[in-house]
């Protein structure tokens, strides 16, 4: 319908829009609740919100980019989020996002070449007493060190790789 | 409701109505307080900053547009502050601003011809209307657009995706075109002043500032030493490259606007200058440099020696000079060009350019060399002359200093060095020394002139040391160079002339440009589409006659040539509210410039061609589309510094959701949306 | 016997969860209880176990490790509490604790925060009751006026006069919403409030709803902070269960609603007329200021804002008086105030102490000074719109007056100390390059403005300074400030200002001499090898990625510098400390 290369099932979302309109949420919460379902926000997904919430695509583009929670792009198995907050500045948070860099040979905002992992640096995760901080996926890891944080990594890949 | 409040805006009593903001209760009063993301129609916004005020007690500076007047206020929207944070507001924003208010072609010729204007209309077929535009410029564009070095093809953008376009032939094209079918597009002149300016030689210079000085209503005389008018482009440009009937018939046109034109009249034996300065009101020098330079060789003075622009002259009068069958021309530059190819033309069989550097150190145009080479002329480079020897008081041969290149210089320029005991002996008939030109100061000694003998003028005003008597082209400051700056320099003189007969003085303010610094990815996007070739006769054929070497575009080839235009300079320049503020807060408009946001270019919407480079992001369009046109199709899209102004829609026919009401590139403060059917 | 279990997201970050986990393993079939609490703000103690005897506190044992579990689960069980005292916190960290003076953290990790009745068993809701019961909505804005409570999130707007403007406001529907949207990278109270209490602020919602006459309540909640939603819902879905929020609260009839909404990461939405488009479902972008929220807000409703700590104050004022509040702090700054203690800090954590109190006093009474007792250099209050004090200033008392004179802020509690080696240029860097990724694109000034700013300080922090940088700073802070929409714009040049304020010698350096004197910043670091310290163990030879590092097996190394890239691994992998920045 959309003419783009996505092809995702639309009949996901019936449950969220049911929901908003019971709820009176709002275009961010549904966005929110849509990302929860396919991990990210594929091009037909937003046309799909924009007519069912009667917003203009461009709208729901505007909102969907303005805010870094959302991804329009299909992240990694493991999301990483790097701290970046000011404790966290202070306490080396620069040498850990190079040896994550070094790591997994990616940038700020990239997937890795197998899809493992993804790293997005983010403003300050309120951990700052721990700092520097991660977290992948639900889990927060505190007081890194670069070397930490590369044993941290290589765990999951082990993990994964059995 | 809506009560009558008074309050004081810049010193003076106004009343508004209660609900007004300060930006409407000042306009309502004839105050005008610059915007640039505000709309009447609309909801103010807030995002352009410039607006701010200062009013009485508040610390802070208010933005006129959502800020309401009330009762009492004393508002000053030209104080220091205010200033201050729109001047900054302006840096910024073009700082980040890509685009080019005038197209580099403009830019770079001397006389600022409106380039882009012209070949557009060469494009859409109207050759009228584009000889109108030149015309608003050069008063010959027949005969300079053969002749132009053309500064403005040099600086042409299109070069980068493969050549630059071919405007100066364009140009004689379209005058051509024009002429061919017996019209003559001239410009009005005004109600007569009773103003009289003298204006000596009637070379580029003299007949530009004749041509605008007359539609200004002033009367007009030229005085030329020579047989007829035209001056260097009569006697210094050969007839191959400028048949001399085209020049007539574009001199003629000036006569008949009432120019008066005084041929064989020189200066210091038929008329003084103070003559000529108590005949009229206004005189403007244009007398060119017409000496050849000297290169101080040993030998100079033999007969069979000529200067560059002597000999040129002595052929163009059909003097027929006489260089035997072995000349040798010195010199790199156009001049040396012209003389060779003359010589060629005269018959001489072995031609030779001595030069002391190598071809690509040659000043000359590249078609010129090229065409030179085709017309059998031999370069020898890296040799200069050490002695012109004779034998009989004639010339016999020339012992040349053997060159290498030097060392580059900081600025990586290679300057020749001779090698230490190599020479060359070159058997010649004569030599013609193409080594530069002077001016005559015969007769304009009480003008203050430079070290180099020059006429001193003022850059910008061209007046000289007498009052009333104006100087401009080769015959002043820095001398000798192309057409087209003795043409603007003419045409900016006229200016001032006209403002010293209305006893008025031209205020002087650089305008604050926008140019956009190139990029290697910047044009990429355009298909490759080559320039057109000028069709020429065969050199074999050309060699033997000095009739015109280039055969001239067809129309068709003229349209597509033109048509490769990329239109650099902004259509909305002179409507354009940024650069309008620009020009009145900044001095500098790149002071703040850094890394620019990403910019691009689409036409997604088919009506409305949109360079995202030039968005300042007021958001006009985006509401505009919203809320009066209520389609909602143009979208802001991600965030902070990189945030962009998107239409986003499916795969779907436009026409279904825009309804082409065009509203969005009106509202647009810059030129980023562009109108374009 | 009960032992509770500190697990904000802290906590459980630094192991609590698993901790938790094995304690209930080892103490399956005995007749100690395991419970939860919220933290309780000793961060630098995490994980942490109290010990309850009913609601007497017996021990209180930290950084608890889970290979410790198995040990203190027998001590526990035997009765043994002369075996849990390794675990237990020391007279000195203790101090961290009885130094300060708790109001808006007064049940933050005491009590469980997953439950409504350890609230109301604790006198939760009691406030409430009052209000609704015996005190008219003037009446509380009076009360809270009488408290010269002030804005919590950063400007120290009275409360009441917010208050009492929006119950002015013409209209029948209003809003009370609460900025939990805490952005400021190096504060997180309101995080903390809200996993360890979220009644407090449930029940500091409804008296100001109550106060401006609002039936429906949102609390703005920063995306980050899952479980301070999943807390904070629990809670909602308890008070509505138990009639203390919905129709007809208490059985008067005053009714409210509230609801969570999550943000989606922008900074700016802190900003009240941002967080109300964001709220309307909009990008985040503020509106111009007139009209302000009080008269058209959400919906274009009047509306209040407000933050977590300021109405986690709330219940206390009206249970206690406005007076009792109003007695603490100083002539221009009531109460208390909460701030995130972090950076270079020996004991980092939540710290509530009564304004007045100078930074001296909190820094190192409290916090017990600089880690690894190097010297300190300064101290960031107020984040990315704040400012950072000098050691000169330490003694600067806290107060929005005495804080603001300084060219920082207040702000919403961010406290970050900083050591010799922190680069304050490059710290002034860090603040602007924050700004600049969370500027809106609104306006002018501070879409182009910050960025400009973070491009001069990055060339300064690479060696590429040019003179004049400093003055052209001066002037685009100035120009920014006067001519940015928002607050975020306006004070993002605050970094910048006081870090040029009182280290221009720092940037000077940088600039003039091409170095740090921090030696933070790479580009114009130089390595080099101490010759006494080096054993020759080759290591540092081996992990440098260009070559740079020469010599013989246990012979001193030397660092050629024109291959050096400072990439900074030999001083990482040296073990003996002999390689040196200078």
């Amino acid at each position: 319908m959309c003419g783009h290369c996505c092809n995702s099932d639309l009949s996901l979302l019936t449950e969220v829009f049911n929901d908003m309109n019971g709820n009176g949420d709002n275009l961010i919460s549904v966005l929110q609740k849509a990302q929860d379902i396919y991990g990210y926000l594929p091009t037909d997904v937003l046309y799909e919100i924009a007519e069912k919430t009667g917003n203009s695509p461009a709208k729901v583009m505007g909102v969907a980019t303005f805010y870094t929670q959302f991804r329009l792009k299909k992240v990694g198995k493991y999301l990483i989020l790097l701290c970046k907050g000011t404790a966290c500045h202070v306490n080396g948070a620069d040498s850990i996002e190079k040896a994550i860099c070094e790591e997994l040979k990616i940038q700020d905002g990239d997937t890795t070449e197998d899809g493992l992992f993804s790293l997005k640096t983010v403003a300050c995760l309120g951990c700052c007493s721990l700092s520097p901080v991660m977290m992948i996926n639900e889990d927060t890891y505190g007081s890194l060190t670069p070397a930490k944080t590369v044993e941290i990594l290589r765990e999951i890949r082990g993990r994964e790789a059995k | 409701m809506s009560d009558i409040i008074k309050l004081i805006i810049d010193g003076k009593e106004i009343t508004a109505s209660s609900g007004d903001s300060i930006l409407i209760a000042a306009e309502k009063n004839g105050i005008e307080i610059p915007n640039l993301c505000y709309l009447k129609e609309m909801s103010p916004y807030g995002a352009c900053g410039m607006c701010v005020v200062e009013a009485e007690g508040s610390p802070k500076l208010l933005r006129a547009c959502s800020a309401k007047a009330a009762d009492g206020m004393v508002i000053n929207t030209q104080g220091d502050r205010a200033l201050k944070a729109r001047k900054i507001a302006l840096e910024l924003l073009m700082g980040d601003h890509q685009g080019d208010c005038i197209g580099p072609c403009s830019l770079n010729c001397p006389a600022h011809t409106d380039c882009q204007k012209y070949v557009a209309e060469i494009a859409n077929g109207d050759m009228e209307e584009a000889v109108r535009t030149i015309k608003e410029v050069i008063s010959l564009p027949a005969s300079i657009g053969r002749v132009c070095p053309h500064p403005c093809e040099t600086a042409c953008r299109r070069q980068h995706v493969e050549e630059p376009i071919s405007i100066a032939y364009l140009k004689a094209f379209a005058a051509d075109e024009v002429l061919k079918n017996g019209k003559h597009i001239l410009p009005e002149t005004a109600k007569e002043t009773g103003k009289s300016v003298g204006i000596i030689g009637g070379g580029p210079a003299g007949l530009s500032a004749a041509f605008k000085l007359i539609q200004k209503g002033h009367k007009v005389t030229i005085y030329d030493k020579m047989p007829k008018m035209g001056g260097m482009l009569r006697y210094g440009i050969p007839e191959y490259r400028l048949p001399k009937a085209v020049l007539d018939t574009e001199i003629e046109e000036i006569r008949s606007l009432g120019v008066e034109m005084i041929n064989g009249c020189t200066l210091g034996k038929d008329i003084t200058l103070s003559d000529i300065r108590n005949k009229h009101d206004a005189v403007l020098v244009a007398n060119g440099a017409w000496k050849s330079s000297s290169i101080r060789c040993p030998g100079e003075n033999l007969s069979g020696v000529f200067g560059g622009i002597d000999f040129l002259r002595a052929a163009s009068l059909g003097e027929k000079p006489e260089i035997g069958q072995k000349t040798a021309i010195v010199g790199g530059g156009n001049t040396a060009m012209d003389a060779c190819r003359t010589a060629v033309r005269l018959g001489a069989e072995e031609v030779s350019i001595i030069y002391r550097r190598t071809r690509d150190e040659m000043p000359a145009e590249d078609i010129e060399i090229e065409e030179a080479m085709e017309e059998g002329v031999i370069f020898r480079f890296l040799t200069n002359p050490a002695e012109i020897i004779g034998e009989n008081g004639k010339v016999k041969a020339a012992k040349l200093q053997v060159m290498k290149l030097g060392e580059p210089d900081e600025k990586g320029r290679r300057s020749p060095v001779p090698v230490e005991g190599e020479f060359i002996t070159l058997e010649l008939d004569s030599i013609i020394i193409a080594a530069g030109q002077k001016n005559d100061p015969a007769g304009f000694e009480e003008l203050e002139t430079t070290k180099r003998g020059t006429i001193l003028a003022d850059e910008r005003t061209f007046t000289t040391s007498i009052p009333g008597v104006f100087a401009a082209g080769d015959t002043t400051n820095d001398g000798a160079s192309i057409a087209i700056k003795a043409i603007a320099e003419a045409n900016e003189a006229a200016k001032f002339i006209d403002a010293y007969l209305d006893g008025i003085e031209i205020p002087y303010k650089k305008p604050v440009l926008s140019e956009r610094s190139i990029t290697d990815d910047m044009f990429t996007e355009y298909e490759k589409h080559p320039r057109i070739k000028m069709p020429q006769r065969a050199p074999e054929d050309r060699r033997n006659d000095f009739t015109e070497i280039n055969l001239g575009f067809n129309k068709k080839e003229a349209i597509e040539e033109a048509k490769r235009c990329l239109s650099c300079g902004c259509h909305d320049y002179g409507h354009c509210k940024l650069i309008k503020y620009a020009d009145e807060y900044c001095t500098d408009c790149k002071r703040l410039a850094g890394e620019y946001h990403k910019g691009f270019k689409e036409e997604k919407l088919e009506v409305i061609f949109r360079d995202q480079h030039k968005c300042i992001l007021c958001g006009l369009c985006v509401r505009t589309c919203e809320e009066i046109a209520r389609q909602g199709i143009l979208g802001l899209v991600g965030r902070g510094f990189d945030t962009v102004i998107k239409p986003e829609f499916r795969n779907i026919d436009i026409r279904s959701i825009c309804a082409n009401c065009k509203k969005c590139a009106e509202v647009c403060p810059t030129g980023a949306l562009k109108i374009i059917k | 016997m009960r032992i509770v279990i500190g697990e904000g997201s802290c906590g459980i970050a630094a192991g609590a969860g698993k901790v938790h986990t094995k304690l209930s393993s080892y103490l399956v079939n005995s007749d100690i209880e395991i419970g939860i609490a919220g933290c309780i703000g000793m961060c630098f103690l995490e994980p942490i176990v109290d010990i309850y005897d009913g609601k007497k506190l017996l021990k209180r044992l930290v950084k608890v490790k889970e290979e410790d579990t198995e040990n203190i689960a027998v001590s526990l069980r035997n009765n043994d509490f002369e075996a849990l005292k390794k675990y237990e916190i020391s007279t000195e960290d203790s101090v961290f604790l009885e130094k300060q003076t708790r109001i808006a953290l007064r049940r933050c990790g005491l009590i469980d925060p997953e439950s409504i009745d350890a609230y109301t068993s604790d006198g939760g809701y009691s406030a409430l009751k009052k209000a609704l019961t015996s005190m008219s909505p003037e009446e509380v804005i009076e009360e809270i006026k009488i408290s010269g409570l002030a804005g919590r999130g950063g400007a120290g707007f009275p409360t009441w006069f917010k208050w009492n403007a929006a119950r002015n406001s013409e209209g029948t529907e209003k809003y009370l919403i609460c900025n939990a949207d805490e952005g400021d990278p190096g504060a997180f109270m309101d995080r903390a409030v809200i996993e360890s209490d979220p009644h407090a602020l449930i029940e500091g919602m409804l008296i100001g709803a109550y106060a401006i006459g609002a039936k429906n309540a949102f609390v703005y909640v920063r995306a980050e902070y899952p479980l301070a939603i999943i807390r904070l819902q629990k809670a909602i879905n308890e008070a509505m269960e138990k009639g203390f929020l919905g129709n007809n609260i208490l059985g008067t009839s005053f009714s409210c609603f509230l609801k969570i909404k999550a943000g989606a990461g922008a900074f700016v939405c802190g900003e009240e007329t941002a967080l109300i488009e964001s709220l309307e479902g909009k990008r985040g972008m503020p509106r111009l200021k007139p009209p302000f929220p009080a008269e058209k807000g959400y919906e274009n409703k009047p509306s209040n804002i407000n933050n977590v700590e300021t109405f986690a104050n709330v219940a206390w004022i009206i249970e206690n008086g406005g007076k009792a509040f109003s007695s603490m702090g100083t002539e221009n700054s009531k109460g208390t105030k909460v701030f995130a203690l972090t950076g270079k800090i020996k004991r980092g954590g939540l710290v509530e102490i009564p304004m007045g109190l100078t930074l001296r006093e909190v820094i190192y009474d409290i916090g017990g000074g600089i880690r690894d007792d190097k010297e300190f250099k300064a101290v960031q209050l107020g984040g990315p719109s704040g400012g950072c004090i000098p050691k000169e200033l330490l003694d600067t008392v806290i107060d929005y007056k005495a804080l603001n004179a300084t060219g920082a802020i207040m702000g919403s509690g961010g406290m970050v100390v900083m050591d010799e080696g922190t680069c304050m240029v490059n710290m002034a860097r860090f603040f602007l390059d924050f700004t600049t990724k969370e500027s809106c694109g609104k306006c002018v000034h501070c879409r182009i403005g910050t960025k400009r700013m973070f491009e001069i300080l990055t060339r300064i922090t690479e060696g590429n300074g040019k003179d004049g940088d400093i003055e052209l700073l001066e002037e685009l802070c100035d120009g920014i400030r006067s001519g940015a929409l928002c607050g975020l714009g306006q004070t993002a040049p605050n970094p910048v200002l006081t870090t040029i304020k009182y280290f221009r010698h720092e940037y000077e350096a940088h600039i003039n001499e091409k170095k740090c004197p921090a030696g933070e910043c790479a580009a114009l670091r130089t390595y080099h090898i101490n010759e006494e310290k080096c054993k020759g163990c080759t290591l540092c030879a081996k992990k440098c990625p260009v070559n740079a590092i020469s010599g013989k097996v246990k012979e001193a190394h030397i660092i050629d510098i024109t291959k050096c890239i400072k990439c900074g691994q030999c001083k990482e992998v040296c073990r003996f400390d002999a390689v040196e920045i200078k």
